[in-house]
């Protein structure tokens, strides 16, 4: 099933009115995924601790954001949390009031996102709240899927380690006789 | 070691460089040797949008045909693509590399491109010419023996054959074994499709100063391997700096053309008179022998390092008879005749390798009935593959009537963030892009399986023990 966000619902409007109205909604549409996609990116950010100008450059050739966004989107907490971020005074406020949520639909999908940025791979938020009840199930706690071959090579957990994901690395021979660059230049200034 | 030789330059010899701004490329400073990358006459500096406002195209007029060689893409984040950063610099870079292409592709004589005496206005391109570049045969030579710019070096085998015009192609592995050993490519005649690798003066010249043209050499060489640069001319800096063009490598893709069966094909090709030199074992199992062939160019490959793309910016061309692309099957919108698709064989095994033994006979014909099937993987981001068509729209448009109308740009990987600290290979943009001449088996989008330009050449060593980064070319590894 897919969420409702203010994005499905313009681009059906639109979709439908195409014939009476022409083209002229669907700019709105798209404005309203950019604005979508931002309100994600600063949630991100704020939840992660990752600048949100490293995690979603403006010049941006994987653009991964869009593949995490999908993945998240399809959860029914998904419209809620882009709410709670636009209303929020500042990234902080959202981030505390997404990961401390009451409902747990909720503070389970902000960690979902975190696993998602850091790792490249779905945790369902389900699976998630299960490991975080009285009687958990036994680990390992595997992830539902690997987002995507981009996802994988691009975790954050990797580069916050200052290294790269096994089978995967940008770096030129003879690069593992040297010390790696400093935490900052990976993930940007960092308390 | 003289691998900044284009640096050391003092106050004396300033003037003379300043001077000679505006000469030809060859011309030396009043003291000490030439440098290795000197000031070029001229740069093109075309942008693919008005200067005055970004957001009106740059016409593509016949004027371009004559506008020269960039010396490195003039590129903006503004563009035609409204909030599009990413869409407006890559439009940039391709438009650089039809300025590059028909540059290179220009006659040799001087003449305009499409306006030689061949079929379709064809002559020898500016590439083929040995003034201005040298195949890797004939600069990583037996024994490690130093080469020479310029000189025309033919086997004792192909002398018989040899004649005014003729250009000589050695058979080494490189020359049909596709990277990584993934096999050759067998067009719908049944024959080798042969690759060749060149490069310029500058990216020789600093090859021979430093020695790195034979094992030896690199071994004692123990600085980084760091080619020069490609830069525009800047007259507002005091005193004016000139434009270098930097290091520029091709690889070259051929299929055979039979003057006779493909009489009516040959005028969609730039064709060369080519001598096919098989060295013999260790290097190949036929020979020593030489053979003549007519070959037709299908694939062209530019790799051109320049100050803002230290990790070098790719172009790659095809013929457009090669292959149809997957939507195209998938639609069974196909055209009669392919290079190496057969679109009435709907149960051929698409993108398969041949099956061994590869080494090619001395025939260059396929041993058996096997003709590679091969269909383009479209791995480009959907807005990339429109804005290329449209500007292969344009540019074939003014070489209409002549054989290069009948190439079309892929598209350009140019790295995003050159200067990044945590990723050298400068996260590079579109993530991947193969030619299917060339990379034709790994074509996709698997992080580091499938083809990307950077990826892989950022891989590349010399042969110095212990090894060492090669600056993005496997050049240096053929040397002997």
């Amino acid at each position: 099933m897919t969420a409702l966000t203010r994005r499905n619902v313009l681009s059906a409007a639109a979709a439908t009115a195409a014939t009476a109205v022409g083209p002229a909604t669907l700019p709105e549409a798209a404005a309203a995924e950019a604005e979508d996609m931002q309100l994600f990116v600063t949630l991100s950010a704020a939840i992660t601790g990752i600048d949100a100008k490293i995690l979603a450059p403006a010049v941006d050739p994987i653009d991964i954001k869009r593949q995490y966004f999908k993945v998240a989107s399809t959860d029914l907490a998904f419209c809620q949390i882009l709410k709670i971020t636009k209303d929020a005074p500042n990234p902080a406020a959202a981030a505390d009031r997404v990961m401390n949520n009451p409902e747990p639909a909720v503070k389970y999908l902000g960690r979902s996102i975190i696993l998602a940025w850091y790792s490249g791979c779905w945790y369902k938020p389900e699976t998630l709240r299960a490991y975080n009840s009285p009687n958990p199930p036994p680990p390992p706690v595997n992830p539902d899927k690997v987002i995507s071959p981009a996802a994988y090579t691009q975790g954050w957990m990797w580069r916050v380690a200052q290294t790269h994901p096994m089978g995967y690395s940008e770096w030129r021979f003879g690069y593992w006789a040297t010390d790696p660059p400093p935490l900052d230049d990976f993930i940007g200034k960092h308390a | 070691m003289r691998a900044n030789r284009s640096l050391a330059i003092g106050v004396a010899t300033v003037c003379s460089v300043i001077g000679l701004f505006g000469l030809s490329a060859s011309a030396q400073t009043s003291s000490g040797p030439a440098p290795i990358n000197p000031p070029v006459a001229k740069c093109n500096m075309t942008p693919d949008t008005n200067p005055q406002n970004p957001k009106e195209p740059y016409p593509i007029t016949d004027k371009l045909l004559t506008s020269g060689q960039p010396c490195e893409p003039v590129v903006s984040i503004e563009g035609l693509l409204p909030n599009d950063p990413l869409g407006n610099l890559q439009r940039g870079f391709d438009f650089y590399s039809w300025l590059t292409f028909i540059a290179l592709n220009s006659p040799a004589d001087g003449k305009t491109i499409g306006h030689g005496s061949g079929p379709g206005g064809d002559a020898p391109t500016e590439w083929e010419s040995l003034k201005n570049y040298r195949p890797l045969a004939d600069v990583m030579l037996p024994g490690g023996a130093k080469p020479s710019w310029g000189t025309r070096i033919v086997p004792d085998a192909c002398k018989r054959l040899d004649g005014p015009g003729k250009v000589i192609l050695q058979v080494t592995e490189e020359a049909w074994n596709q990277p990584f050993k993934t096999g050759p490519l067998i067009d719908q005649d049944g024959n080798y499709a042969l690759f060749d690798i060149l490069m310029n003066e500058p990216m020789f010249d600093f090859i021979l100063d430093n020695g790195l043209y034979s094992k030896q050499g690199q071994q004692k060489f123990n600085e980084q391997v760091d080619f020069p640069e490609g830069v525009n001319p800047d007259d507002k800096k005091q005193p004016p700096s000139p434009g270098l063009m930097g290091a520029i490598m091709l690889k070259t893709s051929w299929r055979v053309i039979d003057p006779g069966k493909d009489k009516d094909l040959a005028a969609r090709f730039h064709t060369a008179d080519t001598l096919i030199y098989f060295p013999g074992p260790p290097y190949t199992k036929a020979g020593p022998t030489c053979i003549e062939k007519t070959l037709g160019l299908v694939g062209f490959h530019v790799g051109h390092k320049t100050k803002d793309s230290p990790q070098w910016v790719w172009s790659t061309f095809e013929q457009v008879d090669n292959v149809p692309d997957d939507a195209n099957v998938a639609a069974d919108r196909l055209s009669p005749h392919y290079n190496f698709f057969n679109a009435a064989c709907w149960n051929c095994p698409r993108n398969q390798t041949p099956p061994q033994p590869w080494d090619p006979p001395a025939t260059l014909h396929f041993p058996t009935d096997f003709r590679s099937q091969v269909v383009r993987v479209n791995s480009l981001p959907p807005e990339v593959i429109d804005e290329v068509a449209d500007l292969n729209r344009q540019f074939r448009a003014i070489l209409k009537g002549t054989v290069w109308e009948n190439y079309e740009l892929i598209t350009t990987q140019w790295p995003t963030d050159a200067k990044s600290r945590v990723d050298p290979t400068g996260a590079p943009a579109p993530t991947y892009l193969a030619n299917t001449t060339l990379e034709t088996y790994s074509q996709g989008s698997v992080p580091l399986a499938s083809s990307s330009c950077m990826a892989c050449h950022g891989n590349a060593t010399t042969q110095h023990d212990p090894a060492t980064a090669s600056d993005f070319t496997f050049i240096l590894e053929k040397a002997r």
